[in-house]
């Protein structure tokens, strides 16, 4: 087994000036492994992932990526957010720049990759997203869920050591989320750490090793996804899910 | 032989002159313009200390009419600075230092319309502030002010006819001479008018075009 988790998570706190958003969460993501955060909006699945790679910062508690207590002066900060991908709901890529241009401007601009290196990589991470042939596009001529699997590729293109995912299909049209799906389900069994906060219960039950229900800042529901959505001890879980599923 | 033939026509050369004098001194206004708005509006927004001085700039660019302003360059700044030594100077600098006041706003509108998930994008992949802003920042908020500072131009191009007022020889002041010298002041005028909406549909125009470029190319609206 391995010791050192990609990411450990503990008695994180968060408070915008009186309310307290998160209230002392602790986990591990294994090295290798998904993790699916769910629960009702508002719980604090946003600001969760936002203090892991410090777009937030925790009122309290530690985030370790790889052993190494994330924080510290902002220098430290961006060297250490190079490890962790960010997906975001609203997609944020770049408009002026092309496909292409989004995926390697960070390992050009970041990493110091010479520019032939970077085109290569890039090619590579495209075609995981299975969009090779869009690179000279700009976003605005791509669907929501093209757009999405750019900035999928947009993060894997900086090699992180773990994917962070904020609901990564909650503003595409039905008909788009299983694009995105597909290539989350591949980088899960490709061996990708991640964390996917999801409203898609099907992925989650399938996809992940671990599902964590929160509730009001708290994990209130922790285990396998067939015990998470079979047999779930809590009952807000419960009702969570039944709202959910039915 | 008509009035259009020889008070037109005829004095084409004058009137030639003065229109590449007027689009001399608009296009060192605008060039001013954008150099001077940027650094007021970056100024404003990141240099604190100097904020105050900022804001009291461009609050008195703008609220300052055109032509007190080319009285106070003209006659004021050689008193304080020994500059500029000429009116064809005084001339630009005031056109560009009003718009530039306006120009900082629209800088600053576009930078504040920057979404915030955009930079957040940029730091989660590890670039610094500096990168942020270099990279992302202001190239997005350049393609969205584009289309405005090509229109501030039209205002640079109407303000400068003013300049004739301190006898820099530009086409307003070309036409002046002619109706003082025959006393014929409805062919050449009409005719200064057409040149000067020509001039101003002709640059509204590209901005329109930039402004519809932009939005389906990269599919930003215009601040
Ligand atoms: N920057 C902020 N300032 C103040 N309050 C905030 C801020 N960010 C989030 N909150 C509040 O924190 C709470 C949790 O928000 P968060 O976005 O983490 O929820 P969420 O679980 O991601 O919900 P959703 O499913 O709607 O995305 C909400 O009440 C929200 O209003
Ligand atoms: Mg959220």
């Amino acid at each position: 087994m391995d010791a050192v988790p990609a990411i450990r998570v503990v008695d994180l706190r968060k408070s915008f000036g009186a309310l307290e958003v998160l209230r002392g969460v602790s986990f591990d993501v294994p090295r290798g492994s998904v993790v699916s955060m769910i629960g009702a909006s508002g719980s604090g699945k946003s600001t969760l992932l936002r203090c892991i790679n410090r777009l937030e910062t925790p009122s309290a508690g530690e985030v370790y990526i790889d052993g190494e207590p994330m924080g510290g002066r902002l220098s430290d900060i961006s060297r250490m957010r190079r490890d962790l991908g960010m997906v975001f709901q609203q997609f944020n890529l770049w408009p002026h720049m092309t496909v292409i241009g989004n995926v390697i401007e960070a390992p050009i601009r970041v990493r110091g990759m010479r520019r032939k290196e970077a085109l290569a990589l890039a090619e590579e991470c495209l075609a995981r997203v299975h969009l090779s042939e869009k690179g000279k596009e700009y976003p605005a001529r791509l669907s929501g869920g093209q757009m999405q699997r750019v900035a999928i590729a947009r993060a894997l293109a900086m090699q992180p050591k773990a994917m962070l995912f904020d609901e990564p299909t909650s503003s595409l049209d039905p008909e788009l989320t299983d694009e995105v799906l597909t290539v989350m389900r591949e980088l899960a069994s490709d061996g990708t750490t991640m964390i996917v906060v999801t409203h898609e219960m099907a992925f989650a039950r399938e996809a992940s090793d671990r599902v964590l229900f929160l509730h009001n800042g708290q994990i209130e529901e922790e285990g396998l996804p067939d015990q998470v959505f079979g047999a779930p001890r809590s009952e807000r879980c419960r009702q969570f899910l039944s709202k959910k599923l039915q | 032989m008509s009035n259009w033939e020889r008070l037109v026509w005829n004095q084409r050369g004058l009137l030639w002159q003065g229109l590449t004098v007027t689009v001399e001194i608009c296009l060192l206004a605008f060039a001013l313009a954008i150099v001077g708005g940027l650094v007021l509006c970056l100024v404003r927004l990141h240099v604190r200390p100097l904020r105050p001085v900022a804001v009291a700039l461009i609050e008195f660019f703008r609220a300052t009419p055109i032509f007190v302003q080319l009285m106070w360059v003209n006659y004021v700044w050689p008193e304080l600075f020994g500059w500029p030594n000429s009116f064809f100077t005084s001339g630009w600098v005031a056109l560009g230092l009003q718009s530039s006041g306006y120009l900082a706003e629209t800088f600053r509108a576009g930078i504040e319309a920057v979404p915030r998930g955009h930079r957040e994008a940029g730091y989660s992949v590890g670039m610094s502030s500096f990168q942020v802003y270099r990279r992302i920042v202001l190239p997005e908020t350049l393609l969205t002010v584009a289309p405005s500072i090509v229109n501030q131009f039209t205002v640079i191009v109407k303000s400068s006819t003013l300049v004739s007022v301190i006898t820099v020889p530009d086409l307003m002041l070309q036409a002046m001479k002619l109706v003082n010298v025959w006393y014929e002041p409805i062919e050449v005028l009409t005719a200064t008018a057409i040149i000067y909406i020509a001039l101003v549909f002709l640059v509204s125009s590209a901005g329109k075009a930039l402004a519809d470029f932009h939005r389906r190319r990269f599919g930003l609206d215009s601040a």
